[in-house]
């Protein structure tokens, strides 16, 4: 229990969180306007490939930004790959078919206000948020390698990056294949919106870990993974609503990016803040 | 970082996590239930019902007096509609529905009936019939596959007319939205 070990704070994790958004929101612009230049023509199953493909772009690469800068004390690299395949399971198993069948959301979630909000969170947040944090608190958090608080943001994010992959895989499947330009900006919110709330249910389970918690800390931080996650999906629905003017209706799916690389951005600064400053109480108690 | 034994307070701190989360899900269910049992009131020539809210109604037009569809479905749209038809004083129900299976065979695509039988809905003696048909967009520029669509008509007969009630959803929804057409019919008054 002693044992004299250097707390890191694995500054790359922060670094591969903002790599992961100004990435995305780069590949999402360079598909964008290679689709439009190229314009290019798809037979059904080459477009269903396509969408499977990028479905993948994301978590590849947030893995191999992961990969390329953990050195100083590395994850090991089948561990965190395991927590990304035990997310993307857990969604396939459980998450898609418990919030599109059993509570069938598509039906009602979209009646008002008061249901987007109340559903999002109660249902579609706690349904995935729970699934992410079951991913790692039932894998690898009992292991000698979830040994730092900063591992509960690294494998949460990468059981938040699985599930965001089969949601997109999904997504695509389930339409024979996407527009590119839409298509690839849907997935990239999907995966920045899922990595970012993961991030905060990996906090509350890396400080859960190591320090002594009240019984009510860990349900705390589903609940607000879960609730960011409903507001989030309830102001996506707004920022892109279809514009509809006497010309037409235009979509506002660039909106969605922004939104979501905003929130992104500011739960990863949030989350870093409080790391930082558990860190240094840490070593303050020493 | 040294990890800490884990404790009878975290054994119960994961007992909580899951406990918050059947609990949320479980609000979620009853929140669920409540918008989609949700109800405003019909009423037209003497028949009265708690119609589904948040779907769409069509305009009364000849004898159909509600058709309201659930346009939050995939596929067809869930549809009830409630028909007055006028009969003779003599006419049975199994006539009734006789001719109205007539009428789906020439309006719908593949028009199937399945079976037919009497039976006593609510304390109402009826006529049910249940039939399949294809509904397929009249755009010919839709790429869309066309929906098979389960439906089932209850015939009621009230003095010198025929009160239809029907229930079409797309196949993939007809069971799991069947228990919200009886709600619909329990409502049923005239």
């Amino acid at each position: 229990m002693s044992e004299a070990k250097v707390i890191h704070e694995r500054k790359h994790v922060w670094r591969d969180e903002i790599l992961l958004i100004v990435s995305l929101v780069v590949f999402v612009g360079i598909v964008y306007v290679l689709d439009g230049a190229i314009q290019p023509v798809f037979t059904p199953n080459t477009l269903l490939l396509t969408g499977v493909f990028l479905a993948l772009v994301p978590a590849a690469i947030w893995l191999t930004f992961f990969y390329l800068q953990d050195r100083a004390e590395p994850e090991p690299k089948g561990f965190v790959l395991g927590v990304f395949g035990l997310g993307a399971l857990l969604a396939a198993a459980i998450g898609i078919p418990v919030v599109e069948n059993l509570f069938r959301v598509s039906h009602w979630l979209r009646n008002d206000t008061m249901s987007v909000i109340l559903g999002g969170i109660l249902v579609v947040g706690f349904t995935q948020e729970f699934l992410k944090y079951a991913a790692v608190r039932y894998s690898i958090y009992n292991s000698g390698e979830f040994d730092e608080p900063t591992d509960g943001v690294i494998y949460a994010t990468a059981a938040g990056l699985g599930y965001a992959t089969v949601l997109n895989i999904n997504f695509v499947v389930s339409n024979g294949g996407v527009d590119l330009g839409a298509g690839i900006i849907r997935m990239a919110v999907v995966a920045l919106a899922q990595a970012a709330f993961s991030g905060i249910t990996g906090y509350f389970l890396g400080r859960a870990k190591f320090e002594s918690e009240q019984i009510w800390w860990m349900p705390l931080g589903i609940t607000l993974a879960a609730v960011f996650n409903g507001v989030f999906n309830w102001l996506q629905g707004i920022v892109t609503r279809p514009t509809i003017t006497l010309s037409g209706a235009t979509t506002n799916t660039w909106m969605g990016l922004v939104l979501a690389a905003v929130v992104a951005l500011l739960t990863t600064g949030i989350i870093l803040w409080l790391v930082r400053r558990n860190i240094r109480s840490l070593e303050a108690g020493k | 970082m040294a990890n800490k034994q884990a404790s009878l307070g975290d054994r119960f701190a994961e007992i909580t996590v899951i406990l918050v989360t059947v609990i949320a899900l479980a609000a979620g269910w009853f929140y669920k239930s409540s918008i989609e049992n949700a109800s405003l009131p019909f009423s037209a020539e003497g028949i009265s019902a708690e119609a589904p809210k948040g779907w769409l109604q069509a305009e009364p037009s000849g004898d159909v007096l509600l058709r309201t569809t659930d346009i939050n479905s995939s596929g067809f749209g869930a549809t009830y509609t409630v028909r007055k038809i006028a009969i003779a004083g003599d006419a049975t129900s199994s006539e009734i529905a006789s001719r109205v299976s007539l009428e789906h065979a020439q309006n719908l695509i593949a028009f199937r009936m399945l079976d037919q039988r009497e039976v006593t809905v609510h304390g109402r003696d009826a006529f049910e019939i249940n039939y399949v048909f294809v509904e397929s967009n009249p755009d010919l520029t839709h790429t869309e596959i066309p929906s098979v669509v389960l439906g089932t008509d209850y015939v009621f007969l009230s003095g010198d007319h025929a009160i239809v009630v029907s229930f079409q959803a797309d196949e993939k929804n007809y069971d799991l939205d069947l228990n919200r057409f009886h709600l619909f019919l329990q409502s049923l008054n005239f």
